[in-house]
């Protein structure tokens, strides 16, 4: 008995597809973030000083945003795995429930996100502005249409929980989905500390 | 099981207003430099273990995204601590 707790899957959880394409993020992220960082190294006064322009509370309530929409994918994943089969109607609404609440808190991200942008965009800058914003717009844009993409997958797996679609036997959807809800948060993770607070 | 998923997104949410405080110090030193990207990697670190439950697996699955953190993680501190050169 204590040896099946032991043991691990070999594979990562949901389709594999989707971790092919995380392993792709990683890479494209990863090199964006070291651009960020060694461009900086090279052009500290004007990083230090671009920097100044951001608003770190809107950047700080945006990771709690993401952070606590994860924690709630997460909620609905372990309800839909916790299904007894003679409550799939049950489970999966009580699922749908926390997907609803991780859709309101990335669509919060969002709105705070345009938000940000529309005071930077205002305030004259664009790419060609410094290579500070140059990084700042290319991350934070080319993360929010992650988001973006993420809300969709998002509402599929909430469309799929309304109709009770998951079962115990097949749910590989909703931990696919979720995973990549995760990655989109992780990457933030790494983004607020980096481009909003180190100088 | 519930309680430890609560405890990682308290732990979350704790570290990332101890990153919040950290911003908004006036003056922020390698030392405080070298907290937030430990914190970094400790945050990330739990969302892969247990969010997206990377602990439950073996072998190369589970390291690929911690390896990737890691090198991340280490080159943004070598881009920040190595000493910038004057020659322009």
């Amino acid at each position: 008995m204590s040896k099946s707790k032991t043991i691990k899957e070999q594979y990562p959880p949901g389709d594999f597809a989707i971790w092919i394409i995380i392993y792709v993020e990683l890479v494209t992220f990863g090199l964006l973030f070291l651009g960020y960082a060694f461009s900086r190294r090279a052009n500290l006064e004007m990083f230090n000083h671009s920097q100044k322009m951001l608003e770190t509370t809107s950047g700080f309530i945006n990771t709690l945003l993401l952070v606590t929409s994860s924690y709630f994918v997460v909620k609905a994943v372990a309800t839909i795995q916790n299904m007894t089969d003679n409550r799939r109607e049950e489970f999966n609404k009580k699922a749908s429930k926390w997907l609803l609440l991780a859709m309101l808190f990335g669509a919060g991200f969002l709105v705070n996100k345009i938000f940000e942008f529309s005071y930077i965009f205002g305030e004259g800058i664009n790419l060609s502005t410094n290579k500070f914003f140059m990084f700042y717009l290319l991350l934070t844009g080319f993360h929010f249409m992650h988001v973006l993409l993420g809300s969709v997958i998002l509402f599929n797996i909430f469309q799929k929980t309304r109709v009770y679609g998951y079962t115990l036997e097949d749910h590989k959807g909703i931990i696919s989905g979720a995973t990549y809800w995760h990655m989109v948060d992780f990457l933030w993770i790494i983004l607020f500390p980096l481009v909003y607070i180190i100088r | 099981m519930t309680k430890t998923l609560e405890i990682v997104w308290i732990i979350l949410v704790g570290l990332t207003i101890f990153a919040y405080l950290l911003g908004h110090l006036h003056y922020i030193n390698s030392f405080f430099v070298a907290i937030l990207l430990v914190t970094t990697f400790i945050k990330v670190q739990l969302v892969l273990n247990y969010f997206m439950e990377l602990k439950n697996v073996t072998g190369k699955y589970r390291w690929i995204p911690s390896i990737w953190l890691g090198i991340v993680i280490s080159l943004i501190a070598v881009a920040y601590y190595l000493p910038v050169s004057n020659t322009h």
